[in-house]
């Protein structure tokens, strides 16, 4: 049911984080979006877009994009649900292992799932040709979909854990006292309450699948995706206009989901009444439900750690599966100068936009779904866009637009912040582009939980005289702060594994970890590979084990149930 | 006079004497090094923060005009990082000049400076086949600098109006995994023609011509060998069948290769000795009929912005000092183009190599459509099936 918002003028609080969130996503994302756009519109970029459907090649490369986007999107939700599911609703031994294994994906630099996939499953896999005699070939769509979904299940596994915590059992209980099976009460309370996280993300697997780059450029062999396609064109051809085409092809259909999910997710959004959820869940008892939950969930743990054990394993042995005996070279070689400035500078950018995105998601889930009335729709895909443009055209969008002063009609109004030339060496662009890929989770999972709690919990603070900015410091965040911690931790995480957009924004002062490693990639240095995601991983378990911490201290005092009750 | 005291006048002496050394000592150090007479033709040196090449005028060797150097050097390095490390380190320390760099495959080098060629961020572009640079001068973002030392290297490895210089050469090969070889029953690969041979279907792998260097040497050489584009787009074709993947970079498949997802990689020679040396079961072949080759550029940008240190690092990198540095430190096994540096047994024999007649200059000019071409008719036709 829509809840009708507040009819009186907006206070001044939302006005000033309206016109501030406007301007921040203007400059982070429209200006340099607006410069690919125009480069589009130059014969080789409108050509791929008016040709998208004739031209058998493109329709191709379009076609194989929506493929393997819809099929990661629905792997990933599925599998996100069931181990939700699971470690919320059926009891057993070593839950807390479990979630932290389902939670480490999210960690995965790039290259880390694609080359430990390989090296486990290719042809000369250590199980597949070890064990089995197989030779898979893991080189295109197979490949892709299985690390893809291995590596952002984890994004749904979050969203839908929150919100299967923060179901009311009330509702559970009074369908069973009502005499429905509790099958019945899966399918027909359970499910639904949780349609506006299904949603959520599929959007969100969606679009990162298919604004993936660093695995299709390792593990997809021939079968070529728009993000992949951009990229060539962009290094291959030198042509920016016609990978502005292939973006804008690749705008529209995380565009139409968007569209689509927003649509169905309004149509069937149900509010729980509580903000908190008070009482005990119900737990699965019957066997075969029971059965098949957790063998899901135990093939899908050990692949996880299989494939991590791989990467670390393959830090301390020479080359894992061919030269196996026990070396430190790897470590040697990175720490004897080669990787030491990336390891503090990615940290401590990293470190500086984590906040930054965190705050600034949930203060547009907040607006979105509190307080703008009229264009809500438009504020919430603007705070998507991050994610919803490629890394790849982030990047140039970025390097064409801020190697240069911003300048309207001659007066500077944004200095040059990206390349070697510009102020501290670039890394304010760096920055500005963790923000604005990171944010989008946050806004995602707030929105998903703001949907789900009662505006009135709200409106009664407006109505006992709180301003809009204490309303949302003081109740808003504090009941939200679940879904902050993991937009907070998934932006820092996120943030520390980004490569696409950062590989043309990189700069002899600045120097990333990422980057790093795909230059250990391309060398088929395998070893060094596996040695830098491993020092990735370390750093991000420690800083986002000490966000973690930090967060809860501030959480401690709300984490009483609140009464309410209408 | 008491001893102590005598100490301490002795000490102040000591002091002041020191100090007045101090003031005029940098005075007769800076003389102008300029025409004075020097030991080994490219050698570069600095000395009281002056930095000067050794030339050859008129059959005698002297010190060309020094360059006062200051600021940092930025560095577009596209070899492997460990090279690109190992120059850097050695320039800084002989000069004194904070020398930074990032690695970019030439692809990305090219766009990157196009991105920025307004303001640009780097000095000098090291590294890449010379294509590629000559990719970039056509794009405007080169500057012409013709270093004292050109003239010891032979004429192919120079461009006539200096807009890049060659440090290195590589001859591209076939870098075959012996245990899949012996799998499928094949000897390692001795001519182009053997690669279309139906047992290495999906089992052979290559860069792509649009992000490498390698790659487009490989598909230039195809132009070469069989005499026109068409003849060498079929061919690429035909190979395509038996192609796993195409990766991002030209040393990309040895990796794969290495762990026998593959058996055959189109690479250069060197890339796979290093990964030879590093453990990998892995053996370097060429094809009889002739193969392809780069030279290793090094280029001014255009509106550096530090010129003067970009010089001195060129004139730096084409010493023989520096270039030892490759196969010494770096893991880094291209022939050396200053006839003063060392040969080392692991680098390519070119006396045992059959070299196409290969010229960057066509190649290079012929780039961007070759690659579309490779582009629309071979890889993404595949994707297509």
């Amino acid at each position: 049911m829509a809840l009708k918002r507040s009819g009186t003028k907006y206070d001044i609080f939302t006005k000033i984080a309206l016109v501030l969130v406007v301007a921040i996503v203007f400059f982070l994302i429209i200006l340099p979006l607006l410069n690919i756009l125009i480069y589009s519109t130059q014969p080789t970029g409108s050509a791929i877009i008016t040709n998208a459907f004739s031209d058998v090649v493109i329709r191709q490369i379009l076609w194989n994009t929506m493929k393997l986007g819809l099929t990661v999107a629905f792997l990933g939700t599925l599998l996100g649900f069931i181990m939700a599911y699971t470690q919320a609703r059926v009891e057993f031994r070593g839950k807390k292992v479990l979630h932290i294994v389902n939670l480490v994906p999210i960690i995965s630099p790039p290259f880390a799932f694609a080359t430990a996939v390989i090296v486990l499953f290719g042809r000369s896999g250590i199980i597949t040709r070890g064990i089995f005699d197989w030779r898979p070939t893991l080189y295109g769509y197979t490949g892709l979909v299985l690390v893809l979904t291995l590596s952002f299940f984890p994004i749904a596994y979050m969203n839908l854990l929150g919100m299967l915590r923060s179901l009311d059992p009330a509702l559970d209980e009074a369908g069973s006292s009502l005499g429905a099976s509790k099958w019945r009460i899966f399918r027909t309370v359970t499910l639904p309450l949780l349609i506006p996280g299904f949603a959520g993300s599929f959007l969100l697997l969606f679009i990162e699948s298919i604004a993936d780059l660093a695995n299709p450029l390792i593990i997809g062999g021939n079968y070529t995706v728009l993000a992949s396609r951009a990229y060539m064109a962009i290094n291959g051809d030198y042509d920016i206009p016609m990978a502005a085409g292939y973006s804008f092809l690749l705008l529209l259909p995380a565009l139409l989901v968007f569209l689509v999910q927003r649509y169905w997710a309004q149509r069937k959004s149900v509010v729980s009444v509580t903000g908190k959820p008070s009482g005990r869940p119900t737990v699965v008892t019957s066997r075969l439900a029971r059965f098949f939950l957790l063998s899901v969930t135990f093939l899908l743990t050990s692949l996880i750690v299989l494939v991590y054990a791989t990467v670390v394993l393959g830090a301390f042995v020479k080359i894992i599966g061919v030269e196996n005996s026990f070396t430190l070279e790897h470590f040697r070689y990175l720490l004897g100068g080669f990787a030491n400035a990336a390891v503090r500078a990615t940290t401590f950018l990293a470190l500086m936009a984590t906040p930054l995105a965190g705050i600034f998601g949930m203060l547009i889930a907040w607006l979105v779904i509190r307080k703008v009335r009229r264009g809500s729709e438009a504020l919430d895909f603007l705070g998507m866009l991050g994610i919803a443009v490629p890394g790849t055209v982030i990047g140039i969008g970025y390097a064409i637009t801020y190697n240069d002063p911003v300048k309207i009609g001659g007066v500077t109004v944004f200095p040059q912040v990206a390349g070697g030339a510009a102020i501290f060496g670039g890394a304010i662009a760096i920055v500005m582009v963790y923000i604005i890929r990171s944010s989008p989770a946050g806004q995602r999972s707030g929105i998903s939980l703001l949907q789900q709690i009662d505006p009135s919990i709200e409106e009664a603070s407006a109505s006992l005289g709180a301003s809009g900015g204490r309303t949302f410091r003081l109740v808003t965040l504090p009941l939200i702060s679940g879904a902050l911690l993991s937009g907070l931790m998934y932006a820092f995480a996120h943030s520390m594994t980004t490569l696409s957009p950062i590989i043309f924004l990189v700069t002899p002062d600045i120097s990333i970890l990422t980057q790093k490693i795909l230059a250990e990639a391309d060398q088929g240095r395998y070893g060094n590979v596996f040695a830098l995601c491993c020092m990735l991983i370390v750093l991000i378990m420690v800083i986002g084990g000490l966000i973690n911490l930090l967060v809860r201290r501030f959480q401690v005092s709300t984490d009483r149930p609140l009464v309410t009750g209408r | 006079m008491k001893r102590s005291k005598l100490i301490t006048f002795g000490a102040l002496s000591a002091l002041v004497f020191s100090m007045l050394a101090a003031v005029v000592a940098p005075a007769d150090a800076a003389r102008d090094l300029k025409g004075s007479v020097c030991a080994q033709e490219g050698q570069v040196r600095t000395i009281s923060g002056v930095t000067y090449t050794c030339e050859r005028v008129n059959g005698n060797l002297q010190y060309a005009a020094g360059r006062k150097l200051s600021g940092t050097l930025n560095v577009l390095c596209t070899p492997q990082e460990l090279w690109c490390v190992e120059m850097t380190k050695a320039f800084q320390a002989k000069t004194g000049i904070t020398t930074k760099f990032i690695r970019l495959s030439s692809g990305e080098a090219v766009t990157r400076l196009v991105a920025s060629k307004n303001n640009p961020e780097f000095d000098v572009w090291t590294g890449g086949p010379n294509d590629s640079h000559i990719s970039g001068r056509i794009q405007g973002v080169l500057d012409p600098y013709k270093s004292p030392t050109r003239n010891m290297l032979k004429a192919q490895f120079k461009d006539a109006d200096g807009f890049w210089t060659g440090i290195y050469m590589g001859a591209l090969g076939f870098c075959s995994n012996t245990n899949e070889l012996k799998r499928l029953g094949l000897k390692a690969p001795t001519s182009w023609n053997d690669l279309l041979n139906a047992k290495y279907k999906g089992n052979i792998m290559m860069a792509h011509p649009g992000t490498s260097g390698t790659a487009y040497t490989a598909l230039w050489s195809q132009v070469l060998r069989l005499g026109s584009e068409d003849a060498a787009i079929d061919y690429m074709k035909d190979l395509n069948k038996n192609i796993l993947s195409y990766t991002r970079s030209g040393a990309g498949p040895t990796g794969p290769l290495g762990r026998g997802e593959v058996a055959t990689g189109l690479v250069f020679s060197h890339d796979c000795t290093a990964a030879i040396l590093r453990g990998n079961p892995l053996v370097v072949s060429f094809p009889k009929e002739g193969t392809g080759f780069e030279i290793g550029g090094i280029a001014l940008v255009k509106g550096a912005r530090n010129a003067d240190a970009a010089k001195a690092y060129i004139d730096f990198s084409l010493s023989a000092e520096a270039q030892n540095i490759g196969p010494a430190k770096a893991e880094s096994f291209q022939i050396l183009t200053n006839p003063n540096a060392k040969y080392d047994r692991r680098m390519v024999n070119l006396k045992k190599v059959t070299l196409l007649n290969y010229e960057a200059e066509a190649a290079g000019v012929a780039a961007v459509k070759l690659k579309a071409r490779f582009d629309k008719e071979v890889a993404l036709t595949s994707s297509a099936k």
